[in-house]
Parts: C-alpha cells; structure tokens; sequence
C-alpha cells in the first residue's frame, strides 16, 4: 500500500520534470533549436501581414478605387509575403528536424554507455526486448515532440497573440468581442472534463487487463493448445478485446457532445463578431472597410488554439515516452571512481561482512566474510536460493554491495575504476554472448588488437581451431550468418576462447549454467580447463563431484558462510556439505560406475 | 494518402468499413455547414455595400451561423461516435483475428521471438492504431472534404473562381503524389537504417555482460555507433528532401489565393462580379485551403496507419494447418513414422525417417545438437505437417485427428515452462477445472511440488506472478509436471535438458518426471546415461537420419556416434576442477 503511494508520488515529480527532461536533451543542439523558434516566429509575422494587404485592397475597393494597377502593389505584397511565410517556416521546421534526430542520437548512445554504469543485474532485469523497444522505437516516437511541437507551439501561440494585438489597433471592442466564442467553449470543455478521471481510470484498467490477457494467450498458446484450451481461451481473450474497445467507446459517448460542441464554437467567432459589429456598423462606431478587417482578422483568431489543443494527446502521450527513457537515464549507476586511485597488490579476494539484496525488499547476504588466495581453487556451493550464486556476482562487480566490502589484494572495488576492474575478470556462464560479426572478431573481442595468430593461439588452446576451420570461411565465417550454424556447444567454446585470450587474473565461473549443451559438456569443459589454470578461480558448483579437488570450498547457508575448508575436512565436520555430498552421490549420473561392471562397456572413470 | 485510407478500411472488415463510410458522409455534411460562415458574411458585407443594412440583416447572419453550429454540433457527435466506434471495433476485431489464427498455426511456428514479435502487435501496434487511426482518418478526409466543399462553394458565388480552386486543389494532389513518390523511394533505405540500428540495439543489450566484462564502449563498438548514426542521418535526409516539397505544396496553395484576389478583383471591375462577392472572396483566399494544408500536415501519422496494418497483416499471413478432423480416442499408441522429410525453410531437418514406437514403451532420441532429434518428437506430436511421408498414431494419420483430440494424447516438459497468472491449484488443474483439491495436491505431491507450494504464504492458493516470475526454474518446472500428471495423457514428450534448470532439485525434479512417466509412452530426447540405458529403444539421430538403433547392450557393442556420446558423458559427469590434464 504504502509502496504504490510512493510511487505514485514519484510519477507525479517525474512529470513535472517533463518540459526540464525536454531542455536537457534539447539543449545539446540549443542554438538550432533557437534558430528554429527564431524563424517559427518570423514566419508567423510573415503569415500576419496578408491580411494587412487584403484589408487595404478592401479599403480601396470601397472607396471606388477603379485602377486595376492601383492593387498591383498590395497582390505583389500578397504573394511576397505568403512566399517569405513558407520560406521561414520551411527553415524553421528543418532545422528543427536537423537537431531533433541529431539529438535523437545522442539520446541513443547516451542511454547506451548509461547501461554499461549501472549495475549489470539491474539491467539485466529489463527484458531486452523492452530495452530495445525504448532505445529504437521510444526514442523514434520523441521527434514528434521535439521537432514539431517546439517550433509550431511557439507559431501557434504566437499567431493568435499577434491577431488579437493587431485586432486592438484596429478597434478594441471588436477585438474583445471576437474572444467571447472562447469562454464558451471552455465551459463545454469543463462538462467533458468532469469525470475524466474516472472515465480514464477506466480505460487504463480494461486496457491493462486486456493486455495482460493477451500476453497470457499468446505466450501461454502453446500450453493451450496442447491442453485443448484453445477455444476457451479464445472467449476470454474476445470478452476482454472487447471490453477494451467498449471502455473508449463509451468513454467517447459520454464526451461527444461536450467535445464536439467545444470544437464547434470556439472557432467560430463570427458568431459574435457579425451581430456585435453589425450593431456598431449601425450604431456608426464602426466602418466597413475596419468591419471587414475585422471579419477576416477573427476568422484566424482561435483555429490556432484548436491546434494546440490537438497537440495536447501528444504531449500527454510525450510524458509517457520521455518518462520511460527518464527512468534508464536515472538509474542508479555503480560508484566507481574514473581512475583508479589504489593499485591491488595481487589477486586474492576477501569480503568482509557484506549485506546484500537485490532490490530493497529482501536482503540475501548477511554478512558474508571470506578470503580467498591468489592463484587458488575456491568452491562456493549450497542450497538454491542460499546466496552462492550473489556472492560471485558481487565478486564479478555486476552488483555493488549494501554494506560491508569487497576487495581485490586489499583494494575496496569500488575505489578501482570500472574499466580496469573489468581488465581482470573473466565470468564465464551460459548467457556468453557471440556478436553477428566473424568469429575472429568474437574472439578478439578478449582483448584489444590482439593479432591473429593470438586469436588462433586461443582458438586452439580450447580446441576450437579445428571445427572453426571445417566452417565454410574459418575464422572469417559470421556468427550468425545463414552459414554458419554454429551448435549451442561450439557458440561456447568460442566464448570461452574469447575469455581464454583475455586472460584475466581472476576466473569466475558458473558451473548450473554452463552447460547450454549437454552434447558438448566434456569438450566444453576440457576448454575450460585451459583457461583457469594458475588463476585466481572462483566455482559455484552445482555438482560436487566437480569441486572436490577445490583449495577451499565455502558452504554458503540462508546468506552467510556456514563452514569452509577442503572436502576432505568439511565432511568430516558431518554438517550441511556432507548432507549435501550424499544426496549428490544419490542423485548423480553414476552410469559410469555400473557400466564398468558390464560386458562390452570400457572404463572411462 | 487516398491509397492507405483505401488499405485501411479494406483492413477494418465490412462492418466498420460501413459505419467510417456513414461518418464520411456526416463529415460533408457537417463540412457544408461549417462553410457557411461564408454566406453568414456574404449578407453582412453585401448589406454594408449595397447601403441596405438592417436589424434584419444582422439577424439573418446571426441566423444563419447559429444554424450552422447546431447542425455542425449534431452532426460531428453522430459522426465521431461513428468513427469512434468503427475504429476502436476495428482494432478489436483484429485482435481477436490474430487471436483466432493462433490457434490455427502450427505448434512449431511459436518461439520466443515469434511470440514477443506477435504480442506487440497485438497490444502496442493496435493500440496506437486505434487511437492514431480515429484521429487521422477524421483529420485527413475531414480537411479533403471541408477543402472540396468550400470550392463547390465557390463555384456558386462565380464558376470562374471555382475553377482556380479546383485547379489549386488538383495542384495540391500533383505535388503530394510526388512527396508519397519520393517517401517511397527512400522507404527501403529507411527500412534497412532501422533494421540495422534494431539489429546492433538488440545485440548490445543482449550481450551487455561481454560488452561489460571486455570493456567495449559505445564509441568503441563501431557497429553500433553507426548505425544510430546512420538511422539519424536517413531520417535528417528524408525530412529535408521533404521541406521544400511541402513548401512548394502550400506555396502553389497560397499562390492560388493570390491569384484568386486578383481575378475576383478584375472580375468586379469588368462587372462580372458585384462587390459583396468579391470582398467575400478576398476573405474566402484565406480559408479555402487552410483545410487542405491541415489533411497534408497528417499525412505523418498515416504512415503510422499504414505500417501498423502492414504488421497484423504479416501475422495473419503465416499459413494456417488445418486442425480439423475427427474427434478420435485412439485404441493404442502405437506411434509410427514412415518414410518422414521435413525441411524449415529448405533445410533439410528429417531425411526419410521410419520408426515405429509401441505403446507404453520408451523411446530415447540422442544425438549431436542440431541433428533433428527435437524436431523428430515434434513431428510425431504434429507441432508441424511432414513435407512427405506420414506420422501415424494408432495406424491413423495424425492429420486425420482433431488438433484437440490429437493433443488428449500428449503431454509435454520442456525447458521453457509457462505458468499462468493465476493460483497454483489452478494452473495445475488447467487441463481439469473440475479436478478437486484433493486431486490437485495429489498430483502435486507425485510432481514433488507439495512442499515448497505448502510453505508458500498462500499455499495453492498463491497466485504466480506474470510468467511465473516468483518461483525457480526448477519450481516452475515441477508445477509444470503436476499440471501433466494432472491431465494424464499416455504419451509424454520430454526434453532432459530440462534436469540442467535447477541441479539443486535434480532429485527432486528426477522423481516428478519418474511419477509422470509411469505406466506411459514416453518419447525423450535424452542427456543421462541412466534414462537413456534404461529406454526401450535408443535412436541415435544425426543430420536428420536415424544412424544407429536399439537397446544400450546393443548399440554400444558397435563402433559409432553412440559409444562416443556415452564416454563423453561419463568424462563430463566425472570431471573435476583440477584433476584435468
């Protein structure tokens, strides 16, 4: 409860920081962006003065001027001005449109490099195809407000000003006069606005569970179908489409006549301006030629306004955007400093009393002490769920603690900039990811300009030089690419080349997720051995059979160290591992023990 | 513009296409009395000219526009509810369309992308078109017609004025014709900057760990950096081939006014035209194509029109199976195939397979990744149609069952496991909303789920959150399995690779499968030695053919793929950290 208060709260500050969010990406390219409104503005004045020119060739029309050649003049203002108009408005709009996508851009990358300073976890829990959808389309949907509405705002509000001003010159309660449609249609405004809230509530709720069910029926078809629940499913997902059209339809009904009344009479100012006038004309406080004037004048008074309030949906909708990508630019980033001020001594590793959670909710760890020496075999295993997998990504640095440290040879990784610290670190699990570009490029990825020769060194080091010969380019071949189909297996390998030439001191490893390919295990696990020999070497095994040869293995326990010590003390110590020891020995593959008693079948222990 | 209005009622279904229709013609006629300010002034001016100005004359004016406003009132309420109604219908109708046909595709056809890439456009892309739909086909037509109405106007008050207009509008079509020519000209350029920039987006957030872990910045990533680079330059180039386009277009407009103050003018002064008129047409340059300038300043949001109904049209496009046949219970399941391809999109996954499965026998499928071992238990459960061959379930075509009377038969677990929104008994009685709670914690208790559900704060009555998201893989896995165990189908399709989930319920998980195999056919594509020595028949599958066959005693006597795959895995299940070499 008190969670949705707060963020609701937040949402409400975040939108009123919608027109600053605006100026900070804007005002990278401020002085086109001025330029802009520059000849927005120039242009308006441009589209005023036609009129001026119209009412003179009314003026002399009234006055009996019968020389065709005596308007030449005025037809020629007409045309230069309508012309100068398009031209400054034309400028206006392009070079808006030139600093929207630049920004645009910038706006791209920026949120980009944000996500490499941001805990790694934290991104992570954002599915990629939502950040996507907020890098490429989000982003795409802001030009129309940063393009359009910047400049045409100003025009729109500027014109109507400027009529109005030029209206009082003219006859001040004429200009008055020609305003009176304006509180009327407001009134019909507010009757539409009455219970807008709650009709808008409304239709957030329907589309919300029309949504929601939509994600479930199709991400959920498969289940359906194969439970011969298609049709069943189909009618809840008909009832809610339905309701999430009806919800704006009536919301529509109830609006409608308010609405189209508002958009009736507010621009029809010559509802006011002929009777008034024509009173005034009678009365003789007016003449025909500032009457007609007058008509023309009001008749572009408030169809501005009627625009800007079209443009309304799209600076509501603007919030929206702005505040998804508001919310990745404000992430909170890790503290890293950009140098780093202390240089580790070597590679062991101690945290000492660590706290943390994912989020605030939940703390994980409490209070995790350890050290681990360099170059040695460390071993975290436990329960799922007990925190081992958290302590090796702390260690890794895609999370920063809550309280307590972590350290590399003595130096808190936070002091250690993020760029060196990631120098060091090589963390290998299932989610190594291959770039669409050649292998060779994937690989060299390890380390900045590394020569081929490196790049193969490594290859072979991980046995992998020879299935990446047997593709149809070899090193040159496109990940990816319709040719070559790389197997779950091979794609790793390759990762783990990449890591292997990297040559981080400190090696983490995931052993749970590792295995995206059981075809390909021993192979795979073959090239991992090359790779952490001599290495500062962190396991988080799954299977215990795996670590038994570990320097150290921690137990880790509902989120703090429950003993520590090599295998063959921690079972003598008849705790947690032990237990754990034989539920693995029970449950594990033990093929290879039963087979070596069977006929035919080699002993491969 | 005409075209993708065009595509677009063809999209919305008859129906709807009726009721935009109907409000087309509301929107002339509410176009028609909004026009009538003009007559409004023509009175007033032609009584201040003519020196016959009354009380009357301003009655009749005031008359007239009050009119006006009540019909246009009437009219646009009637007009945008129908507008309204057709297109937010519309976009429903099309949900439930897409809905419809999902249930028509083949089992095969969804994954992870094709899913996510179908629930956008079935929530996101609709929504804006529905929104952006109502609002620009009232925009675009509305300013069309307000602009075809006022000249029609026009041509009442003097023919010869009314033709300039209509030259003018004609004018305004010849040059957007141009401005859509060019805009489809650029389009694939566009089309591919977006691709790639999509393409290098989705890369960097799907391997921000490597691009952290090795340090590759966003300047460093050149790919990347280009491409938004790129995308930033065609959209800057395509907007400014675009400005001077529009100007010329609005320029020509006003050019038209001008030359239409000019003629009424002469007109007036060659006494074809008397004052009044002429003054009003002075006033009525202004206005004729303002209309027309707001229909094309739309023509950006009718691209959004267009795209979208590009999107649910792709969707709709996937070719359906036909799931109909007969409600069949068969008498065995004996599964068979014979003489079975199958190719994705010409490769060539299943070359020529034939077997044949007896019932309540198991059936182990190993084989190098990519081999065409999942796909073969695919086939069998039809999530695809054979090119040749046949896949027969009890001596019966599987083409001849129902796709709902097929699926009576199969259970699946797979890696991906989905869970719905709802409570766990629920989910686990999906595929039996009458079962008991008797029932559902029995099978729970089987699928080793009874537990950790009990020690949930709601118990089975805990409502999963979206996707499942509150529990552990294995967790989800095991609810997964009671839900099978619960609709207790005789063949059960099982990929192992689901044991790697959670090692830490290994056991746990080992038990539900036991529990759910029992007594069944089971088809496994298989990873441990333990299941696989113990399957009744071991197909080993490489490059789509089936390349050794039978018992564990057997295959591993011969030479081959299999005695190599189980000296990996005992290798890979006895590795340990440091004893390597």
């Amino acid at each position: 409860m008190n969670e949705n208060n707060k963020s609701a709260s937040e949402k409400t500050e975040k939108k009123k920081s919608l027109f600053n969010r605006i100026l900070e990406y804007a005002s990278t390219k401020k002085s086109l962006y001025t330029q802009s409104i520059f000849f927005a503005v120039l242009g308006v004045i441009c589209s005023m003065l036609p009129y001026f020119f119209i009412a003179r060739i009314v003026d002399k029309l009234l006055a009996g001027e019968t020389m065709f050649s005596a308007y030449y003049f005025d037809f020629v203002m007409l045309a230069v001005f309508w012309t100068l108009r398009i031209v400054f408005h034309s400028m206006s709009t392009a070079r808006s449109h030139v600093a929207t996508f630049a920004v645009l851009g910038n706006i791209r990358k920026a949120i980009c490099a944000k996500l490499l300073r941001v805990p790694l976890g934290d991104v992570k829990n954002i599915p990629s195809g939502t950040l996507k959808n907020t890098i490429v389309e989000r982003v795409d949907s802001m030009e129309t407000t940063l393009a359009h509405v910047v400049p045409e705002f100003t025009a729109n509000i500027a014109a109507p000003i400027l009529i109005f001003i030029f209206l009082l010159t003219i006859n001040w309660k004429m200009a008055f006069a020609s305003l009176i449609t304006f509180p009327i249609g407001m009134v019909c405004m507010m009757g539409m606005m009455k219970d807008q809230e709650t009709q808008w509530a409304n239709c957030v709720e329907k589309t919300k569970i029309l949504n929601d069910t939509a994600v479930e029926y199709i991400n959920g078809i498969e289940v359906i179908k194969a439970f011969g629940k298609a049709d069943s499913s189909y009618e809840r997902f008909q009832v809610a489409a339905r309701e999430g059209a009806d919800c704006y339809i009536d919301w529509m009904r109830n609006n409608t006549f308010y609405f189209t009344a508002a958009m009736a009479i507010t621009p029809a100012t010559m509802l006011s301006v002929l009777p008034i006038g024509g009173i005034m004309y009678l009365h003789g406080t007016i003449d025909i030629s500032a009457f007609v004037m007058v008509i023309i004048l009001a008749s572009g008074l408030i169809a501005p306004f009627i625009t800007l309030i079209s443009y309304n949906d799209d600076i509501t909708k603007a919030h929206t955007i702005f505040d998804e990508v508001g919310a990745l630019m404000d992430m909170k980033e890790m503290t890293r400093p950009d140098k780093t001020s202390k240089e580790p001594k070597d590679y062991s590793i101690e945290l000492s009393d660590v706290h943390f959670g994912y989020g605030k909710d939940k703390e994980i760890l409490h209070g995790v002490s350890l050290f681990m020496k360099e170059g040695t075999v460390n071993a975290l295993v436990g329960p799922s769920g007990s925190g081992k997998s958290t302590v090796a990504r702390l260690v890794a640095s895609l999370w920063d603690v809550d309280s307590g440290s972590v350290k590399v040879g003595g130096v808190d990784i936070r002091d250690i900039a993020l760029d060196d610290y990631n120098d060091r670190i090589a963390y290998v699990s299932q989610d190594n990811y291959l770039f669409n570009r050649s292998v060779r490029e994937n690989i060299r990825m390890g380390k900045k300009g590394a020569t081929d020769d490196e790049v193969v060194e490594a290859a072979k080091k991980c046995g992998c030089h020879d299935f990446i010969m047997s593709l149809e380019n070899g090193y040159d071949t496109v990940v990816g690419d319709a040719g070559g189909h790389l197997s779950g297996g091979e794609r790793q390998r390759i990762s783990i080349a990449r890591a292997v030439l990297k040559d981080a001191p400190i090696v983490i490893l995931d052993e749970a997720t590792a295995y995206t390919d059981p075809e390909n295990e021993a192979l795979i696990q073959r090239s991992l051995a090359k790779m952490v020999q001599g290495k500062t070497l962190i396991v988080i095994a799954h299977r215990l059979s795996t670590i038994m040869d570990a320097d150290k293995i921690f137990v880790i326990r509902n989120g703090v160290v429950d003993s520590e010590g090599t295998h063959e003390e921690l079972l003598a110590m008849d705790g947690l591992y032990k237990n754990m020891w034989e539920a693995h020995i029970v449950a594990r593959d033990n093929a290879a023990i039963e087979n070596a008693t069977m006929k035919g079948g080699e002993v491969y222990a | 513009m005409l075209k993708i209005l065009q595509k677009f009622f063809e999209f919305s279904g008859k129906e709807n296409k009726k009721k935009f229709i109907a409000s087309i013609i509301l929107g002339i006629v509410k176009a028609l009395f909004q026009a009538v300010r003009l007559p409004a002034i023509y009175v007033v001016v032609k009584g201040m000219v003519d020196g016959d100005f009354t009380k009357e004359t301003i009655w009749t004016a005031f008359g007239i526009v009050v009119g006006g406003i009540i019909v246009q009132i009437l009219v646009t309420s009637k007009s945008s509810m129908l507008q309204t109604e057709a297109g937010y219908t519309a976009c429903a109708d099309k949900r439930m369309e897409i809905a419809s046909h999902l249930r028509y595709l083949p089992m095969g056809y969804f994954n992870n992308n094709s899913l996510g890439y179908i629930t956008s456009v079935t929530t996101n892309t609709m929504e804006s078109l529905a929104d952006v739909a109502t609002r620009v086909v009232m925009m675009t037509l509305q300013g069309l017609l307000e602009a075809a109405l006022i000249n029609i106007f026009l041509y009442v008050f003097d023919v010869r004025i009314g033709l300039i207009a209509t030259a003018g509008i004609v004018i305004f079509f010849l040059v957007n014709r141009i401005v859509q020519k060019r805009s489809n000209a650029m389009a694939p350029k566009k089309t591919e900057a977006d691709t790639a920039l999509v393409e290098q987006v989705l890369e960097f957030v799907q391997g921000i760990s490597e691009a952290k872990n090795y340090n590759m910045t966003v300047e460093s990533n050149e790919k990347l950096d280009t491409s938004i680079d790129d995308a930033s330059k065609i959209c800057t180039d395509m907007e400014l081939a675009f400005v001077p386009l529009l100007g010329i277009q609005t320029w020509l407009m006003k050019m038209t006014g001008v030359f239409m103050c000019m003629m009424s003018v002469k007109l007036y002064f060659d006494g074809n035209m008397d004052l009044a008129t002429c003054i009003v047409m002075l006033i009525a340059s202004f206005m004729v194509f303002a209309a027309l300038e707001s229909a094309g300043s739309y023509s950006s949001l009718l691209r959004i029109v267009d795209i979208s109904v590009d999107k649910a049209n792709e969707i709709l496009s996937v070719p359906e199976m036909n799931i109909e046949g007969d409600n069949v219970s068969p008498a065995t399941r004996n599964i068979a195939m014979e003489n079975v391809d199958f190719a994705y999109d010409k490769r060539k996954v299943v070359d020529n397979v034939s077997l044949s499965i007896p019932e309540k026998s198991s059936a182990a499928f190993v084989g190098p990744s990519g081999g065409g071992k999942t796909t073969l238990c695919h086939l069998i459960a039809r999530f695809w149609d054979v090119e040749s061959g046949e896949v027969k379930l009890d001596g019966r075509n599987v083409k001849e069952y129902s796709m709902d009377s097929l699926m009576e038969n199969f259970s699946f677990v797979f890696q991906n496991v989905y869970l719905f929104h709802d409570t766990i008994a629920n989910n686990i009685r999906f595929g039996n909303p009458s079962a008991s709670m008797e029932q559902v914690m029995e099978a729970a208790k089987k699928a080793c789920c009874d537990e950790f559900i009990k020690a949930l704060p709601d118990g089975y009555d805990t409502v999963i959150g979206e996707g499942g998201a509150s529990l552990s893989g294995g967790e989800k896995q095991r609810i997964s399995i009671a839900r099978a165990i619960m609709k207790d189908s005789p063949i059960i399709v099982l990929d192992e690779a689901t044991a790697n989930v959670d090692p830490e319920n290994e056991k746990d998980l080992m038990e539900a499968i036991d529990a759910l195999t029992k007594e069944k056919t089971v088809l496994m594509i298989a990873h441990r030695l333990k299941t696989v020595r113990n399957a009744d028949c071991i197909y080993v599958v490489e490059k789509g053919h089936i390349v050794q066959q039978g018992t564990h005693e057997e295959l591993i006597k011969q030479e081959g793929i299999y005695k190599n795959f189980v000296s990996e895995r005992k290798q890979a299940v006895s590795w340990r950290i440091g004893s390597f070499g």
